[in-house]
């Protein structure tokens, strides 16, 4: 097994190091043995290399155990969770596609296979001395008429393309990056077929997709597909093998029509894939990637007959209000209406029939308490910090993470709740299920179980924060490394949300997780050690349940009651929270920003005016105004602001222009 | 005396988690009127989806005066024990570490399950929780009837619908 990108994960913002190493040294506490919350006294502590272990052998015992998970989570859902994503290295999808012209010479083809082989080396080689380092291997590449298409990372397209204009063989090559989608079509459709075919097969779809368009009712027909004069001419449905590419392909072309996303998921609400002859919906599977919010599908008169065939759209359209099944076997079902009532919580029609109200599906959504924005009371950074770094870590290298932050006495579990969440069986809850858990304590135990779950992806925390929900505060009374404090030391209890990929067995599973940490002060990164690390998996169960019902205010941003600032802490955007847009209002020179002599409260004060003027669209006079007079209170203001603005109370040049 | 063991921490923990989940998600089904005997007399924290509780009498009534009928069932849950050597408060101060037993240990606990608000119905729709508790030593009081008492209180509560 090859270790995926070492690179050092970094942590966010505020020039903290944040990077997950063991550091020499003694636990630093303050006076009351509490963690080490400014950061300070880094620079006098030495950095220690990471103690990775071979990694070896490890597959075996990953697997064992990797099967015991996927079987306790597989079952319960009937089949498993398909992945656009390949599980290790780069994904296939990622290669780009470089078109060499001009080489060809020679007209019999054994000749040309030889020149083929000698073009492919002469290429290696030339990549490969642009740089030191190991040789580059061209492993995929392919002869499409009169051009060789290599398929490359992207990291290496910059360095091919400098091999335009070089003489090979007597000829000067011409080196040109193909255009991403027409390879991606031209893959799904390559029957041998040329460029030039392909080309011809894109406009052919385009125009049969023109004729489906209803444009007024966004109605997209895919109905009777196969009777269509225009595919049958296309050969679609000659082979089994194009029948498959065909319908990707047809949404590729679709997606290739709109220049953005909000345009192509304004196009369609409605699709019909009705009188197709479908077993199973695996062949039009991609119409939930290209169109995932779709509000009325169509799929009667197909052959659809048990719940596996149509499982792949269990987790998707999660707008979808009318589905009509009619004329499938599975529509007489006993459960077929309480299934698909749970398979899509917004659905009122099944089968032409209502089966639910706008007001129900708007009392169901409707939790008792009202789902509030996460609370991440993290001062100093220390959990954000930890929290950004972990997952990267945790993907990436698990020793060095081992070897960072934990220690002899940590302790780590995983437990997996193997009930599905729409399981049909009601539990008396006196009936305890087994704790189907193991606790590991200390480094090498740890290590050792690490090593042996399988590999993940978890989503970058940058990039796709909505889907975690994290909160933070700190927890007392913890156990003290260094016996000095008989009550025990503070810390932090970080509460994780979010889902990741694993690899088993080849296969990608998508999978939700709940991920409870305890961390106290200790000889680790960043001053602290992993006390407790409580990993719960279950069945992917998607992020909608916390985005909130009406986007409100990060209460992280609220300033601290009771607790004393950090000096100089730095003011990062809270991880919970999506990343603060870009100030777009011109901002006073050194607003919002600590500089020498200015209070930290100010600062926090002139950031928190910047994210209630962004969010509110009102100039910074009005925006601190709202705050001061809600005791700076970002929740508060945003509120009243919320009524003020509701009645029409506000001023014209309250707001931005 | 002798440090208690390994295996004697576990047993303490597990026992102690196994009980408070046996006995709190009936309690918030159907003995609402014991919820706040369930808490330490003041709690760290207590958030339901993000909204902050002050308390366990806090919590009671919310749950006697706004909450429908609540049909929990937890799938799955997980304990680890966070100090085992914890400062248990008593009338006359924190117990010094020579006051200590085995039983004095904070206990971290995670649940998994689902919750179906308002109606009985296996076939409505049911949501997913995650529920993280922070569990104490109950050295002073916290009766909920019947003459049970709870060993362990909650002293940090964070629940949150995930599906």
């Amino acid at each position: 097994m090859t270790s995926r990108s070492r690179a050092r994960p970094a942590a966010g913002g505020g020039g903290h190091d944040g990077g997950i190493r063991k550091r020499g040294g003694a636990a630093r506490t303050d006076r009351d043995g509490d963690m080490d919350m400014d950061g300070n006294g880094r620079a006098a502590r030495s950095n220690r290399a990471g103690n990775s272990r071979p990694t070896s052998n490890r597959q075996q015992g990953r697997n064992k155990k990797a099967d015991v998970i996927q079987r306790a989570l597989g079952d319960a859902r009937g089949s498993s969770q398909a992945s656009v994503r390949s599980g290790k290295g780069a994904p296939a999808s990622n290669l780009v596609d470089v078109a060499i012209t001009g080489w060809q010479k020679s007209k019999s083809s054994a000749a040309r296979d030889r020149t083929v082989d000698d073009l492919r080396s002469f290429l290696e080689r030339r990549v490969s001395s642009q740089t030191k380092g190991p040789n580059i291997k061209i492993h995929k590449s392919r002869v499409e008429g009169d051009a060789f298409i290599v398929s490359l990372r992207p990291d290496l397209v910059e360095r091919i393309r400098k091999l335009n204009g070089s003489l090979f063989a007597g000829n000067y090559i011409t080196v040109e990056e193909l255009n991403t989608t027409d390879t991606a079509l031209d893959a799904e459709l390559s029957n041998n077929g040329t460029s030039a075919e392909t080309m011809d097969t894109k406009s052919k779809l385009a125009t049969i997709l023109s004729k489906r368009y209803y444009p007024d009712t966004k109605l997209l027909d895919m109905s009777k597909l196969s009777s269509d004069p225009d595919l049958q001419a296309l050969g679609v449905f000659n082979s089994t093998s194009t029948q498959s590419k065909f319908f990707p392909a047809l949404m590729k072309v679709w997606d290739m029509q709109f220049t953005t996303a909000s345009e192509k998921h304004a196009a369609v609400e409605s699709v019909s894939l009705a009188s197709n002859q479908l077993t199973n919906i695996a062949a039009v599977t991609s119409l939930a990637q290209t169109i995932p919010n779709l509000k009325n599908l169509d799929l009667s008169n197909n052959n659809l007959a048990d719940y596996k065939s149509v499982t792949g759209w269990r987790w998707k359209f999660r707008n979808l209000q009318f589905l009509d099944m009619n004329g499938n076997p599975l529509s007489s079902d006993p459960n077929f209406k309480d299934t698909l009532l749970k398979w899509y919580p917004n659905l009122q029609y099944l089968n032409n029939v209502q089966v639910r109200t706008p007001e129900e599906v708007a009392a169901q959504k409707k939790a008792p308490i009202p789902n509030q924005p996460p609370i991440f009371e993290d001062q100093g950074s220390i959990g954000e910090h930890f929290i950004r770094a972990f997952f990267p870590s945790y993907d990436n290298d698990r020793n060095e993470l081992i070897d960072g932050v934990y220690d002899s006495n940590s302790t780590f579990s995983l437990n997996v709740n193997t009930r599905a969440p729409d399981s049909p069986t009601v539990k008396m809850i006196t009936q305890l299920p087994a704790r189907m858990s193991r606790t590991f304590k200390g480094v090498e135990k740890i290590r050792q179980l690490w090593n042996d779950l399988p590999q993940t992806r978890h989503p970058d925390l940058n990039t796709q924060a909505d889907e975690y929900l994290i909160e933070c505060h700190p927890i007392h009374n913890l156990p003290d490394p260094t016996g000095q404090n008989a009550h025990g030391v503070s810390g932090l209890q970080i509460m994780v949300h979010g889902k990741f990929e694993e690899s088993v067995n080849g296969k990608i599973e998508l999978r939700s997780f709940d991920r409870t940490f305890v961390l106290g002060p200790g000889s680790g990164a960043g001053g602290i050690r992993v006390v407790n690390d409580l990993l719960c998996l279950r069945a992917y169960g998607g992020h909608e349940a916390w985005s909130p019902e009406n986007e409100s205010i990060p209460q992280a941003l609220q300033p601290p009651v009771g607790a004393i600032a950090p000096a100089a802490a730095p003011v990062t955007a809270p991880i919970a929270a999506p990343a603060v847009p870009a100030a777009s209002t011109t901002l006073p020179e050194g607003y919002g920003v600590a500089t020498p002599g200015k209070p930290e409260t100010q600062v926090q004060q002139e950031q928190m005016v910047i994210q209630m003027s962004n969010k509110s669209r009102m100039t910074l006079q009005f925006s601190e105004m709202a705050l001061s007079s809600n005791a700076w209170n970002l929740e508060a203001a945003w509120n009243n602001f919320e009524q003020l603005k509701a009645q029409g109370t506000l001023p014209a040049d309250a707001f931005l222009p | 005396m002798a440090p208690p063991t390994e295996d004697q921490l576990t047993k303490v923990s597990t026992e102690a988690a196994t009980n408070f989940v046996r006995t709190f998600y009936p309690a918030l089904q159907s003995n609402r009127d014991s919820i706040s005997s369930f808490y330490s007399e003041t709690p760290a924290k207590i958030l339901f989806n993000g909204n902050t509780v002050a308390d366990g009498k806090a919590v009671q009534d919310i749950f006697t005066n706004q909450m429908p009928v609540s049909y929990y069932e937890v799938q799955s849950f997980d304990c680890q024990i966070i100090n085992r050597s914890y400062p248990t408060p008593t009338p006359t101060g924190p117990k010094q570490p020579d006051q200590r037993t085995v039983k004095d240990m904070s206990i971290l606990v995670v649940v998994s399950g689902s919750v179906r608000y308002g109606d009985r119905d296996p076939a409505k729709p049911q949501r997913g929780f995650s529920e993280t508790f922070v569990l104490v030593p109950n050295a002073t009081g916290g009766d909920h009837g019947k003459g049970r008492r709870s060993e362990y209180l909650i002293e940090d509560q964070n629940f949150r619908l995930v599906v």
